[in-house]
């Protein structure tokens, strides 16, 4: 077990450390189910999770809390999924779904909404992931528009100038509907309590195109990895691979964000711990992402229920604090491609 | 060494005094947070720029010819639309539109108990600007800010009235309320809802004063931090801490009835013993979380008035 750490990651058997990332799962979600901002104490969670406690116990613990664990599943799978293809396909640490303006397309097509008139509670999922799919297509036409060079790096920065362009859009549009505007200001800063699971299940017709994009595509995207050029020979088409890659993001980002609101970071946080655990090839990253995903955010979620009770401190802003660093880290790491 | 020479600042400020004193003799002085403030006794072209100020000119017969929009809106609350045709918004809660304030050539202005001195520097370079002083988030200081806005209206007297009717008719149906109703049943919540939990309001303020008064009494959960008006949205697993014998239930636009339904499709919610017992009461939360003043406490008597003759009696 101790020379996992004298091997070198691209060469560590796989399962090694999928097994124990599963048991930290495991942990994560029995963590979960026992702490809260609630007045229940941790023994009466844990008596309660035996069977002995009040119908207001097994309500918080079985069903306020089993959800928001599910949701919290839901949401760091299929964020650490979307953020190991994008990294794939841009060959770039830095993209994220967040980046590639399929967050900022959900929260503009959820502005839309508000401003003619539904409200929060209201909303429909659909047009969340509508709203993502949109922004990934115009991001997939931008990639259709390459220069000669075929530079991943415009993919990037097309993604991040239409970010800006949608966020700011949606502010100005909230400007105008100041009602809207505290309406969505709960929403747009993610969180996976309250949310409805039956969401879940009406999103899993989606998940299933996803995975079977990811299916088809993770083979010739591991080859993508040793440049364009290396694809081609091999018999793959380099612009066909991102398009089912983008149309899977799209996916998994629009449910993510149609369930919990956008959570910034994870995308980016986990396929580098990923990487950094078991090397580059992305059919081994996206093995490792599946439990690292949701450890991160139902461990973000438990300590942001602890940090401000009575009330919570949004996801999304815990997810930011680890995030961050680990965005300047890996900018100060690695050379970044040059423009 | 010039100590003994009239500086030309000196003269011409005596002469501005002078001056003053006797082309307005017919003016008043106001307390302000930010000093005494003369005000002309016959005032003409006001502007106000918070709800409670709009509300406390309209209810002495004062319409002004600016005021700004409701929190969260794009005109004034909707309790006060009918009295305030004609005026023009000239700015937001969050912001004042400056130039539209001036394009008025107001000779009074009505501004918030919290208007910040840098936007007071430029107000009063417009016209006499009026910040009362408030007692900050205690119970009934929209009363102190609602005589501050009369004195300045140099309307004292009337204001004095419309106070004391708002007094009686309080104490009338808290005389109604309590004979029907046991302390226990009493309890009341103002609340926002939202799919995260509910933003419970402070016992503190405009809204909650006036229920108190009718006999109802506030349970804020104990969750809001000292001076706030509200609490930040709660978690779910602290849901039951709402559950008193009524709900009222503020919603930012005229869909209350929406928004109730749509929270009652939440499980947390529709397991409260409150709503199982039908003792929700949708509320147009322009009214019942940003307004204050007379006219806006009158609304509030009417709504509590509703809940007495449909669920009460």
């Amino acid at each position: 077990m101790i020379s996992w750490f004298h091997i070198p990651p691209a060469q560590r058997p796989l399962f090694s450390l999928f097994v124990p990332a599963l048991l930290v799962l495991a942990l994560c979600c029995f963590c979960s189910l026992l702490f809260g901002a609630g007045g229940l104490s941790l023994q009466a969670s844990f008596q309660t999770l035996l069977g002995n406690g009040s119908a207001d116990d097994q309500f918080t613990v079985f069903h306020l809390r089993a959800n928001r664990t599910l949701v919290g599943l839901f949401v760091g799978l299929t964020l650490g999924i979307a953020g190991a293809l994008m990294q794939a396909v841009a060959r770039n640490p830095l993209a994220e779904p967040g980046l590639l303006g399929v967050s900022a397309g959900s929260s503009f097509a959820v502005a839309i909404t508000l401003v003619l008139g539904a409200s929060t509670a209201t909303l429909t999922v659909g047009i969340a992931q509508l709203g993502a799919l949109i922004g990934c297509i115009c991001v997939l036409s931008v990639a259709r528009m390459q220069g000669q060079h075929n530079d991943p790096i415009r993919l990037v920065l097309a993604g991040a100038a239409l970010s800006s362009l949608l966020l700011a859009v949606t502010s100005l549009l909230l400007l105008f509907d100041q009602r809207a505007a505290d309406e969505i200001r709960f929403w747009v800063t993610g969180s996976v309590a309250g949310r409805d699971t039956n969401t879940l299940f009406s999103l899993l017709p989606s998940m299933l195109i996803a995975g079977l994009c990811i299916l088809y595509a993770a083979k010739p995207l591991a080859s993508l990895a040793l440049g364009e050029r290396v694809a081609i020979g091999l018999g793959h088409k380099p612009q066909r691979i991102r398009a089912v890659v983008i149309v899977a993001v799209a996916l998994l980002v629009g449910g993510a964000t149609a369930i919990a609101g956008p959570v910034a970071f994870i995308g980016l946080v986990v396929p580098f711990a990923a990487r950094a655990l078991v090397g580059p090839d992305i059919r081994r990253t996206l093995w490792l992402c599946l439990p690292l995903g949701p450890i991160i955010v139902i461990a973000a979620d438990v300590v942001s229920r602890l940090v401000a009770q009575p009330a919570e401190m949004p996801l999304g802003v815990l997810t930011a604090i680890i995030g961050a660093p680990v965005l300047l880290l890996i900018v100060r790491s690695r050379r970044m491609p040059t423009l | 060494m010039l100590l003994n020479r009239p500086s030309i600042k000196k003269v011409l400020l005596c002469a501005c005094l002078s001056a003053s004193v006797s082309a307005f003799a017919s003016e008043h002085s106001v307390t302000t947070k930010y000093g005494e403030v003369k005000v002309n006794d016959d005032v003409k072209r006001i502007v106000t720029l918070s709800e409670d100020a709009l509300d406390s000119a309209i209810a002495l017969g004062v319409k002004p010819l600016g005021a700004i929009a409701t929190r969260g809106g794009d005109s004034v609350a909707e309790y006060i639309q009918e009295r305030t045709s004609g005026v023009n918004m000239v700015g937001t809660s969050r912001q004042n539109n400056l130039e539209a304030i001036a394009a008025q050539r107001p000779d009074l202005i009505l501004a918030s108990a919290y208007l910040p001195q840098d936007q007071y520097n430029i107000l009063s370079k417009i016209a006499p600007t009026v910040v009362p002083i408030s007692p900050g988030m205690v119970s009934d200081s929209w009363i102190s800010v609602a005589k501050v806005y009369a004195q300045a209206l140099n309307k004292s007297d009337q204001m004095d009235e419309i106070l004391s009717d708002i007094k009686d008719r309080e104490n009338a149906l808290k005389e109604v309320i309590t004979n029907r109703l046991s302390k226990n049943e009493r309890s009341a919540t103002l609340a926002r809802w939202m799919p995260q939990g509910p933003i419970v309001m402070s016992s503190q303020i405009f809204s909650t004063d006036v229920l108190a008064a009718t006999g109802f009494i506030i349970n804020d959960a104990g969750v809001i931090k000292e001076g706030r008006p509200h609490s930040s949205p709660l978690s779910l697993e602290n849901l039951t801490k709402v559950d008193s014998a009524w709900l009222f239930l503020a919603t930012l636009n005229s869909e209350g009835k929406d928004a109730l339904e749509a929270a009652k499709t939440s499980p947390s919610f529709s397991r409260l013993n409150v709503v199982k017992e039908d003792k929700v009461i949708a509320v147009n939360g322009q009214l019942w979380t940003s307004a204050a003043g007379p006219l806006a406490a009158h609304a509030i008597l009417d709504d509590i008035q509703t809940v007495f003759d449909q669920k009460i009696k």
